[in-house]
Order: structure tokens, then sequence, then C-alpha cells
């Protein structure tokens, strides 16, 4: 329990990059398979070879970066579809991975990580998931701030409306660039950081994670909404977290691990089917018009605002 | 101030569907000139426009701003000088982000966007103030997420995020033929106001021939990629849409639509 709260709140790192992607850029971006990869790996070999963890892991998002500036530079200036770009880029990493490790994994046995110096202080318990929750929440602090600022909303309305930001005169390339530099190094980090906590960095560890990033997204949008950036930061750092408790739920009822990337889909599938199910728009209805606060927050939109927000539901 | 000196381009060319779509080209804007664009459907009008703005390359001529060649700038570069409003009122904002939001994007046209915040107090304040102008309330909405708008508010919107920056050529593509007569007036109204006001170089194409005689200095006529007439402001306050349509009739096989004749 204890162990799957805190790789939700790790894998939250994560799925915040997706959500850049995903969701601000509306940009569906396979990278991460592999960028996630090369950070663990990145961090681990820096690690083995006695250079701070928390350097380490500030290299696994220069890493994780780069590897979103080839996507974006392939999808920008060489006119490849985005999901291609992404596939590209993966498959490419795969090799660079495992010269990075030299090898098929690095095992991080005895070693000062970021991990083991926060269990220094916290142990094993509730305290090291609220230190890593503190951390989640300052990365989303973090991106709500950048997406509050000039360049953030260039960003967003990049993802928006294309047409309409350069006609304001930004590059949408550029933009483009940025966001998919930012979302990979976050889920660089997020490698870095899991490798850490698993002891181990593998050359396997990223495939499917694209997964395990939209269904973060989605489920928490889901459940917690998604009317602000505020909200869905919130909302896809806890979808993070209802995802592992998810994957432990089943680990407890008998399924074993290799059935995990079913899962996974089978609960990407349901987020996305479930909204359309004209009982659960009722549901989220009700539930919105007996929330006073709120109501009361918004109050110029209120008598539009449920429609709207349930057919963004249906569109995920 | 602008220029647009022999711009051919043609569309598909070398295949059957050949269309030359602007051919030899030529129109000189000073500065505070609103000139309206008329035309039959294919005329060249909206390539042009397309021309000036840089989202379409033309194949010969020179597009020149403030004296300044800008053909090889890309679109989102020339747009630090050259504002726009399109025909879709959906093209000109960004549905899921606030008023206030978008209103920030158009405030930093043509300025670096860095990590500062995008709405600030004291920006706030001057946009409510810039949204009173409109006279649609939007002033006490600022946090109300524009695709809530209708069309009308949303196109009103447009209009003013695109002035809102004082761009040197403000270029209209028909922005009011998607609005209910009543919206059309008023946005119509709208950008009579703004250019006035900051004394715009205005190129505007519309299909209405009342309102191409009755806003702006100037008013050129296009047909199959060549501007046919143009007519100064004080021949022009003396025509009326008889006069025009008598214009469109010396045309060989120019066609007249029925949304036309009956303006």
């Amino acid at each position: 329990m204890i162990t799957a709260f805190e790789l939700g709140l790790i894998y939250a790192i994560m799925a915040l990059g997706v959500y850049l992607t995903f969701r601000i850029l509306n940009f569906p971006d396979l990278t991460v398979d592999g960028s996630f990869t090369s950070g663990a790996a990145t961090a681990a070999i820096l690690i083995t070879n006695e250079v701070d963890p928390f350097l380490a892991t500030a290299v696994a998002f220069v890493v994780g970066s780069l590897a979103g500036l080839i996507t974006g530079l392939l999808h920008t200036k060489g006119n490849i579809n985005g999901l291609l770009a992404g596939i590209l880029t993966m498959i490419g990493l795969y090799s660079i991975n495992l010269r990075i490790m030299d090898g098929a994994n690095v095992p991080l046995l005895g070693q000062d990580t970021v991990i083991s110096m926060m269990r220094g202080f916290t142990g094993v318990g509730w305290s090291s998931v609220a230190v890593l929750a503190v951390v989640a929440l300052l990365f989303k602090l973090v991106m709500d701030w950048y997406l509050q600022t000039d360049n953030g909303l260039a960003l967003r309305a990049t993802g928006d409306n294309e047409q309409m930001i350069s006609s304001f005169a930004v590059s949408t390339d550029r933009q483009k660039i940025i966001g998919l530099m930012l979302s990979n190094g976050l889920v660089g980090i997020a490698g870095a950081v899991v490798a850490q906590h698993q002891g181990f960095a593998d050359i396997g560890m990223g495939i499917g994670l694209i997964l395990v990033g939209l269904a973060s997204v989605i489920v928490g949008q889901a459940i917690f909404g998604s009317r602000t950036v505020i909200q869905a930061t919130l909302a896809v750092i806890l979808g993070a977290v209802v995802y592992r408790l998810a994957i432990q739920f089943a680990l407890n009822i008998g399924l074993n691990p290799n059935d995990m990337k079913l899962m996974s889909a089978v609960l990407v599938v349901a987020a996305l089917l479930l909204p359309q199910w004209k009982g659960f728009s009722r549901l989220s209805l009700r539930r919105r018009s007996r929330s006073p606060l709120a109501a009361a927050a918004e109050p110029a939109t209120t008598s539009d605002a449920p429609l709207s927000t349930t057919s963004a539901e249906k569109g995920v | 101030m602008l220029k647009v000196d022999s711009v051919s381009k043609t569309f598909f060319p070398h295949t059957v569907n050949e269309r030359r779509a602007l051919v030899d080209v030529d129109l000189e804007l000073q500065e505070g000139d609103f000139v309206t664009v008329i035309g039959s459907n294919g005329a060249g009008k909206s390539t042009l426009l397309n021309t000036v703005a840089g989202r379409i390359h033309q194949d010969e001529g020179v597009v020149s701003l403030d004296g300044v060649d800008v053909s090889r700038l890309k679109e989102h570069q020339r747009a630090a000088k050259v504002g726009r409003v399109f025909q879709d009122p959906m093209a000109g904002t960004a549905p899921n982000l606030s008023i206030e939001e978008n209103l920030a994007l158009a405030d930093r046209r043509g300025r670096p966007r860095g990590l500062s915040r995008g709405v600030t107090r004291a920006k706030r304040e001057r946009f409510a103030e810039a949204l009173k102008q409109l006279e649609l309330g939007l002033e006490d909405r600022l946090k109300t997420k524009v695709g809530l708008l209708s069309g009308g508010q949303r196109q009103a919107l447009s209009l003013l995020m695109a002035t809102y920056s004082d761009p040197r050529v403000l270029l209209l593509d028909e922005h009011t033929a998607a609005l209910d007569p009543q919206r059309a007036e008023l946005v119509t109204r709208l950008t009579r106001s703004v250019v006035q006001d900051k004394g715009l170089t205005t190129l505007m194409v519309t299909h209405n021939m009342v309102q191409a005689l009755e806003v702006g200095n100037r008013l050129i006529m296009m047909h199959e990629g060549r501007i046919i007439l143009d007519v100064g402001a004080e021949k022009k306050a003396q025509m009326t849409s008889q006069d025009l349509l008598a214009e469109f009739g010396k045309l060989k096989g120019a066609v007249v639509d029925d949304k036309t004749l009956l303006q």
C-alpha cells in the first residue's frame, strides 16, 4: 500500500509531462517510452560513478528534454506526423539506452540515491509518502506557474488554436518544441527516481509507459475534473496515484505482474468509454449541481458550465 | 506603407486544375488607408489577403511593409506587424483560454514571451477598460472561457484582440459574413470605430456591396486574379451598389450570386 502510494507520486511527475503534451499541446507523444528509460539509465550510470544523486537526476531531465527536442524537430521542421515522430525517437532511444547503460540493466545496490537519502530521514511509511507528495506538489505548482506566464499562455494557445496564435506572432513550431522538451524532461526525472526507488535501471522499464501516463491523465481528469489548469494538474497527480492503487488492487486479487499491461489498457479504455455512457454524465451532473462551492466560484458561467464540461468529458 | 508589387500566384501549376489566383497584382496602401475589396467567388480576394499575411507565399513579386521586403518572412514573423480577423468566428480566439488570457496573448504581439506573469492586476484593468468599448458586458466575465461565448461575441473579441496592440496593417477576411445581420452590424460598427480611433491601415475583404461602399476610403474590385477597379474616396462616396453591379455586368463570365443581388 505504502509502495503503491510512493510509486504513484513518483509516476505523477511523468504524468504531468504527459499532460503537457497530450492535453495542453494536443500531441500524443510516444517519445516517453524511450525518454523514461533514458532518464533512468543516465541517472543510474552517473550514480554508480559516484555522481551526486540529485545532480544525476537533474541530468536525467536534460537527457529527457533532448529526446523531446529530437521528436519536436522531426515533427515541426521535418513535417513528420507527430505519432510517427515520437515512435521514431522512441525506437532510436532503445539502442541509445543500451549504449548508456552498456548492457540491459544497471543495479544500484548499496549506492546512495535520492530515495535512500530520503529513507534516512523518514524510513518507510507514511512520512516517506508525505515527502514524495510534497515533491509532486512542487512540480505541480511550478507547472501551474509556468502555464500562467506569457510563454505558458502561448503554449496553451498553440494546442488550442494554432491559426489564432500564429496570427499573434507566435512560432507554433517553437512552442511545440518547448512543450515536448519540458514534457520529456519531466519524464526523464520520473525515470531517474523510479530507478532509484526500485534499485536498478532496466532497458524494458519504459515499455508501455505512455499508457500509464494517459491512464493517469484520463482517469484523473474524469474523476477530479479539469476546468482550470490548477484543478487539471492536481487531477493528473491524483490520477497517477489512483492508477497505482488500481494496479495494487489487481495484484492483490491474484493477477500476476505480467498481466499489468493488459490491465493498463483496459483501464484506459474504461476511462474513455465510461464518460460516454449516459448514466455517468447524469451522475457527474448531479455531483456538480450539489457543489455550491464550485457554483459560487464561477458565477458568470454556472448556467452553461455543466453542459459544456460534460461535453468536454465526452470528447476525451 | 503596404506595397504589393507585381505579385502572381498559381495554384496546382501544370495540371488540369491549374488556377491563376493572382495575376501580376499591384497595390499600394498609404498610412491610414481603409480599403475594401470585393469580387465574385474565386476572384483572388482571399489569396491577396493571405499573401499579405504570409500564409500563402507568392510565386512572383514582392510584398513590402514600411519599405521592408517581407516576402520571405513566415506568417508568424509578419504577424508582429499584421493583425488579422478571420471569417470563422471560432478562428481568431483560443476557446479553452479565458477572455483575459486571450487578451494577454494579443497584448504581447511582436514582443518576446518570457516567464513573467501573463495576466496581472494592472493588465486586467486595462483589458476590462478595452472590453467596455464592445458594450457586450464581457468586462465582467474576464475569467470566462472564450469557448462559452456566442459567435458574435467571439468575433467582436477577435476584432478587439487583432487591433489591441496597434498592428501596422489590419487584414479583415469577410469577418462579418458568418454572423446574423444584427451581429454583423455590431461588428461592422466596431470595425469602423477602432480603425478610425487608431488610424489603422486596413484591407477588408467583403461580399457585401453595401458594406464595401459604406466603410473605408477606397474600394477595389477583383476578378480572375486581377484588380479591375480602384475607386478613391470621392468617387466611392457617390457610388451605389447599382453602379457596382453594373461594373460586374461588364465582366464576361462573372457570376453575381443571389446573395449579392439581394443585398
